[in-house]
């Protein structure tokens, strides 16, 4: 059998099938009712069944393709065209993006069935997709800024699809700004490898680049992943954008679209092996990302926000690991984290319909009794969240600990990763607690069941996923960079200690929630944590707020006052006029006056005659 | 200068400030013209003294002569002054308007 020809006509038979649905849209004729289902949900699974093909070839044989086809632009040595590069991490994440993107999609024909714009809703994340799919296979910066600048905006559209809600403009708008700032990185690195390696293909720069300075693009680089994965700093655009329909949580901001930035940097992972200053750069970054937002985490009391402080700090992870030179532990947290932290984003939507729209923890609870099948799966996708051994997270999470733990790296950032992971077991043992555990804690009379399968399969289907992907990938795919296997037995154990260590703590206080411990509780590190260390509070405001001040005190007042006042029209006036009243009041007319000045050229005149 | 000389000079010149630097009234002025006259009076009456020549000795009559016209020609100034000003204070007095 052919395999290069096999492997690039299904490869691009998933961009057939996948486009299919939208050209339907472009006809004037209305579309069928349940196009949303039969059409997009269809086609995205048949692409799934598809991609499974080239991912066998690869496994089985090590085929990657790369598929050149239409000569966009040439500016005389300068050439752009559409490029697609199937290697290890495009080939893999496909499948995965697919296999979660079927499922959210069959979950959102039942969570937004009574929406009168469905159809528009599986058109746009039909065409996020899409843009994903382009920013995962681009074998050259253009095509990757296509995609890139694309899922920012299918998440700005999304996001505010509630548009009459004002928070969720708000969320919107601060998805775009946050990722906007990132961009200006990614313009950077984009245009500092045209200025200095000529060309935009990824197999050329890495070729060219061996022996220059490459800190500046990699900063830029680094900055677009920052805003794009919502690393600290351009953080807070994360848990706003839980605004959105929880599929559009599930599908972007847990899976997919915030792993873009971090999957840039796995792409050009070769540019950083030689850069120390930028490894260490994304170490503390993501260090300082993964503590700071798990402990916000802990006390948020939406569960939304929870699940989405938890996915900021798995990507705070991943690039603590790409600080470590280890893309391919990256990669493979990128494919674990996407079934379970989908299924997480599952789960809490099934329970938020079934309560009646409620998402405040506090205000659920028993739901084990009520809704056994989801609150399992709400455990399981913790468990393997947390890295319980053998789930999945376990594979990547687990290896990317200890190697952090064997590296001659920042201890630092070790102990804020490690102290990350039991925060981690807390707060997703709150979670549990909270909404599965104790007595209800909601009116009795909203209709719970979770009979429709539209809902059960779904989650089924990831918590296959979350059980099995682990296993599955890290048996199939060689480790490129050889791991560290021998070490002594307690920091082997490291994880899964810091791990039960935090889950103790927690079920501990959770215990004690319902007695009165002490007399007063203590605010401030509860505020600090609730306010999200009041970054946002800070940022949002304080910054605007000066620079609107500068801008009244010194455009308005300053500049535009002192041109009218001091230099332009009045400053004329305020001249003229002393000179016109000193004049005036000699000409007056009056004898006097005259006669003075006559006498007075007299005198003046008289010594010169004489 | 010998002291004749100065004298009417003197006298000339205070004659020319007071009708330059005056205060209120319109006559005081044309009283210290009339000094004046009467100062170039006395200089054109030792003209033949001074300098020994009789070409214009009939001079000072004539000077005279004018001065009296024109002392009239300035009370006459200022009896119309005071028919429309109401005084012959000079502050009323002003070149822009009658």
């Amino acid at each position: 059998m052919h395999s290069p020809l096999l492997m690039t006509t299904t490869l691009l038979i998933i961009f057939a099938l996948l486009i299919n649905p939208l050209l339907l849209t472009f006809t004037p004729s209305p579309l069928p009712n349940r196009w949303h289902s039969t059409s997009v949900k269809n086609s995205v699974k048949m692409a799934f069944f598809t991609s499974l093909i080239p991912l066998f070839l690869f496994l089985d044989k090590g085929t990657e393709t790369i598929i050149t086809t239409w000569s966009w632009m040439n500016l005389m040595t300068f050439d752009i065209s559409i490029s697609l590069k199937f290697d290890l991490y495009s080939i893999t994440f496909i499948p995965v993006a697919l296999y979660v993107t079927w499922s959210i999609l069959e979950f959102a024909s039942w969570y937004m069935h009574s929406d009168p714009y469905i159809n528009r809703f599986f058109k746009y994340l039909l065409m996020f997709l899409i843009a994903m799919i382009v920013l995962v296979t681009a074998n050259n910066m253009f095509q990757l800024f296509i995609g890139w600048e694309g899922v920012g905006i299918m998440s700005f559209l999304l996001i505010g699809w509630w548009y009459a809600r004002a928070d969720a403009n708000t969320a919107a708008l601060q998805a775009v700004l946050y990722n906007r700032i990132g961009d200006i990185g990614l313009i950077l690195a984009m245009a500092w490898i045209a200025m200095n390696l000529n060309s935009w293909e990824i197999t050329q720069v890495f070729t060219l680049a061996s022996n220059q300075d490459l800190t500046l693009p990699l900063v830029g680089l680094i900055l677009a992943a920052t805003g794009k994965s919502a690393q600290f700093g351009l953080h807070p655009w994360l848990p706003s954008a839980m605004e959105g329909p929880t599929p559009v949580s599930a599908l972007l901001h847990s899976s997919t679209m915030v792993v873009a930035g971090i999957f840039l940097l796995i792409r050009l992972n070769p540019l950083m092996e030689q850069n120390p200053l930028t490894q260490t750069l994304c170490l503390c970054l993501g260090a300082l990302t993964t503590l700071f937002t798990a402990l916000c985490a802990l006390t948020q009391n939406d569960i939304k926000k929870i699940v989405a402080f938890s996915t900021s700090s798995q990507l705070g992870l991943m690039m603590v690991t790409l600080g470590l030179n280890q893309p391919q532990l990256a990669f493979l947290h990128i494919c674990t984290h996407a079934f379970f932290k989908a299924m997480l984003f599952l789960c809490s939507g099934s329970i938020i319909h079934a309560l009646n729209d409620e998402q405040d923890i506090r205000k659920m609870g028993g739901m084990h009794q009520l809704t056994p099948f989801t609150s399992s799966s709400l455990t399981l996708g913790s468990l393997a969240l947390t890295g319980t051994p053998f789930l999945a997270g376990f594979f990547s999470k687990d290896a990317i600990i200890e190697s952090l733990n064997t590296s001659y790296l920042n201890a630092w950032a070790l102990v804020l990763t490690l102290v990350a992971t039991s925060l981690t077991a807390i707060y997703s043992l709150r979670l549990t607690f909270f909404v599965t555990m104790g007595h209800p804690r909601f009116n009795p009379l909203s209709p719970i069941n979770e009979n429709n399968p539209m809902v059960i399969n779904p989650i089924k289907r990831l918590a296959w996923g979350s059980m099995a992907a682990g296993l599955l990938i890290t048996s199939n795919i060689l480790p490129i960079k050889l791991p560290v296997m021998t070490m002594p037995t307690p920091i082997k154990l490291a994880a899964i200690i810091v791990t039960i260590i935090g889950l103790l703590i927690a079920l501990e206080l959770a215990l004690i929630t319902s007695k009165q411990h002490t007399a007063l509780p203590k605010r401030s590190p509860y505020l600090f944590s609730n306010m999200l260390g009041f970054f946002p509070t800070i940022i949002h405001r304080l910054p605007t707020k000066l620079s609107m001040i500068l801008g009244q005190n010194i455009a308005t007042q300053t500049v535009d006052l002192a041109w009218l006042e001091k230099v332009g029209p009045k400053a004329s006036t305020l001249l003229n006029l002393p000179l016109i009243t000193t004049t005036s009041n000699a000409q007056k007319g009056a004898i006097k006056t005259f006669l003075m000045f006559f006498t007075l050229t007299i005198m003046l005149t008289l010594p010169s005659l004489l | 200068m010998t002291p004749v000389h100065f004298t009417f000079s003197t006298t000339f010149i205070l004659g020319l400030m007071g009708l330059a630097l005056h205060r209120t009234h319109l006559l005081s002025a044309l009283l210290c013209l009339e000094g004046m006259m009467l100062s170039l009076y006395v200089a054109l009456s030792l003209w033949t003294l001074q300098l020994d020549s009789i070409n214009l000795s009939p001079s000072p009559m004539l000077l005279l002569a004018f001065s009296a016209c024109e002392a009239s020609a300035g009370l006459a100034l200022l009896v119309a002054t005071s028919r429309t000003h109401g005084s012959d204070q000079m502050k009323a007095l002003n070149i822009l308007q009658c």
